[in-house]
């Protein structure tokens, strides 16, 4: 029965780990400015706590949470980084201004602006 | 202990989820609107997850799944809509 207990343990482990970064990510959405760095708490911390959840899942769990498990981390793992892509996206061709201190903004549409204003249009670039 | 954890676990995600919501409708523009409730679904997946493994019920497993695909169409249907101002 030892195997059972280090399966048991292993399972809390991995939901303390789940929670301490989904935590973080959800934090992370509140500190960061705009858009563009608040995906970054959420497409990587949150997403991998709620991965550390169906691992715990499939260490503890028994046969017919096992293959579920495994099939919503599958699906997550595809699903996640496109999502947020697709919002980082639409926030820019919207032209959603760069709040952070330091953000650059590599096209030059103007969308950088460290007073929080948002900008209407971009400047010409000539 | 098995049992602490699980507790400590749902209630803190369960205040999570509640964060997740306020920023939802407290965010300050539409994308960081879509990417709060984007969040929020992840932390409710992670909360059926979690019950579904501790009551060892595998029914809530299906939840979080069809869960995950409709959060990922809206997700894509929502920010399509931000971005194009129309959705086809």
């Amino acid at each position: 029965m030892s195997g059972l207990d280090v399966g048991a343990v292993l399972g809390d482990l991995l939901i303390g780990v789940g929670l301490l970064l989904t935590t973080l990510g959800v934090v992370g959405i509140y500190r960061m400015p705009d858009v563009y760095t608040q995906l970054h708490a959420s497409g990587k911390a949150a997403f991998i706590g709620t991965l550390a959840f169906l691992a715990a899942a499939t260490v503890a769990g028994k046969g017919a949470v096992d293959a579920k498990a495994i099939l919503i981390a599958l699906f997550l793992v595809l699903t996640a980084p496109v999502a947020a892509h697709v919002i980082a996206r639409a926030s820019y061709k919207r032209g959603e201004p760069m709040v952070s201190a330091d953000a650059i903004d590599e096209s030059r549409r103007g969308l950088v602006d460290a007073g929080g204003e948002p900008v209407e249009e971009a400047p010409d670039t000539d | 202990m098995h049992e602490t954890v699980f507790y400590v676990a749902v209630l803190w995600l369960a205040v999570l989820g509640v964060a997740c919501g306020a920023k939802v409708l407290l965010a300050r523009s539409a994308g960081s609107r879509i990417l709060a409730l984007d969040t929020l679904v992840v932390v409710l997946i992670g909360l059926l997850v979690l019950w579904s493994n501790a009551e060892g019920v595998p029914f809530f497993m299906d939840a979080a799944l069809m869960l995950a695909v409709l959060a990922f169409i809206g997700t894509l249907a929502a920010a399509h809509f931000h971005s194009d101002g129309r959705l086809f």
